[in-house]
């Protein structure tokens, strides 16, 4: 029932979200709709007992890749899709408290909460790089040697 | 063949939009190849960063070499025009619009007003806001104090920008203004758990866009473009956080 409601709310804020970034009307849904597979990933994940970090990656490789395969088929940017996927993952909270322990001089307490934030920020961008590895393979730019010739 | 200069104009437009509105590097740089190479330009080079555009290309073979470049001051996000502007240069590539045509619908999409009315961003903006503070750990009655924090917020960074045209300094402001009246609303007794109300609040203030553009451009190669879009959006989040110290230093 709780998780029901978090869903209901997570699509709502989404909504919102894709109103400020000016979504495109017919994106609108859609992204509400992978903000919510986002939520109950994380959830789920978290539920089942593996550890906030790798849920959160979990959460946004799920998320890019629907965007990914959505934006493919209604022919828009990816990244009005992906933005609103991936928003319920943003670490607002752990920030908050980060900021919070320095201004209360807990340096150490900061600390802690700032390295939790950077790790989640990293997770969600370590799930955006493996969907965008997936869909672009063949497509990419060369690194070290040239085997191609 | 079609007139080098016009096309030149047509694709620094295209160009400049996108990037303005918030698109990523390499959708500038490919968008605006692709539209060269169509119009049967060769030896066609874009190089996009943050802040300009450069393109070049050649009419003939070795004769009559093209290369302009346009500054980019604004960025602003707004999504719906990125994708109008993708959905033209399609076209354009595709052989259905003529150079006047594309000409009249980017300059149409250029001066077109934002696609949301600006009251319906701020009520979204308090959605958003309200939907975090309960996804964040409140309870049901810190919804209404996050929603009116949030809303203040928002009207706050657009009122700060349109008169006072800073940069980051329209976050912090925001910050404070959207803290502060969670603060006064929590302390006449609207909400309980503060912290949620407060997270809630900033919560539309989030760069997004900058944030996922900077993983996508460092990803793809775009390392310039990549560090300072991460930049920009390491400094707005760092204002929102001096904003709301600032004024939990001073209330609480």
């Amino acid at each position: 029932m709780d998780l029901i409601i978090e869903l209901l709310m997570t699509f709502a804020a989404i909504i919102g979200f894709g109103v400020i970034f000016s979504v495109p009307k017919r994106a609108l849904l859609l992204g509400g709709g992978i903000g919510v597979v986002t939520w109950f990933v994380l959830q789920t994940g978290i539920n089942m007992g593996t550890s906030a970090i790798f849920a959160t990656v979990l959460a946004s490789l799920t998320a890019a890749t629907i965007a990914h395969l959505l934006a493919k088929k209604i022919r828009i940017p990816v990244t009005t899709l992906s933005i609103p996927g991936i928003l319920p993952l943003v670490p607002g909270s752990r920030a908050y408290f980060t900021m919070l322990a320095f201004v209360d001089g807990d340096y150490l307490l900061g600390l802690e909460y700032g390295v939790e934030t950077m790790l989640q920020a990293g997770a969600i961008a370590a799930g955006l790089v493996l969907a965008l590895s997936i869909f672009s393979f063949g497509k990419g730019i060369g690194n070290r040697y040239e085997t191609g010739h | 063949m079609k007139a080098a200069d016009e096309v030149m104009d047509i694709c620094l437009l295209a160009g400049e939009i996108m990037l303005t509105y918030g698109a990523e590097t390499y959708r500038v740089e490919e968008t605006l190849e692709r539209m060269a190479r169509s119009s049967g330009f060769t030896n066609v080079h874009c190089f996009t960063t943050t802040t300009g555009i450069f393109l070049s290309f050649e009419e003939r073979k070795g004769k009559e070499d093209l290369m302009q470049m346009v500054r980019v001051d604004d960025r602003m996000q707004d999504l719906n025009k990125v994708t109008e502007v993708n959905q033209v240069s399609r076209e354009f590539t595709a052989g259905e619009l003529t150079v006047e045509e594309a000409d009249q619908r980017l300059k149409a999409i250029s001066k077109a007003p934002i696609h949301y009315p600006i009251w319906l961003i701020h009520l979204a903006a308090g959605v958003a806001g309200s939907g975090f503070s309960y996804l964040f750990g409140g309870g049901l009655q810190d919804l209404l104090p996050a929603y009116l924090a949030a809303v203040i917020a928002s009207v706050t960074l657009v009122e700060f920008e349109r008169y006072l045209k800073v940069r980051f300094a329209a976050e912090l402001a925001a910050a404070f203004v959207g803290g502060s009246v969670a603060i006064l609303l929590v302390f006449i007794g609207v909400g309980n758990n503060l912290d949620q109300i407060i997270i809630g609040s900033l919560m539309p203030l989030v760069p997004g866009v900058p944030l996922t553009n900077a993983v996508r451009d460092l990803l793809s190669g775009d390392l310039l473009a990549g560090m300072s879009r991460g930049v920009e959006a390491l400094l707005t989040s760092l204002s929102i956080a001096s904003g709301i110290a600032l004024s939990i230093s001073l209330f609480l």
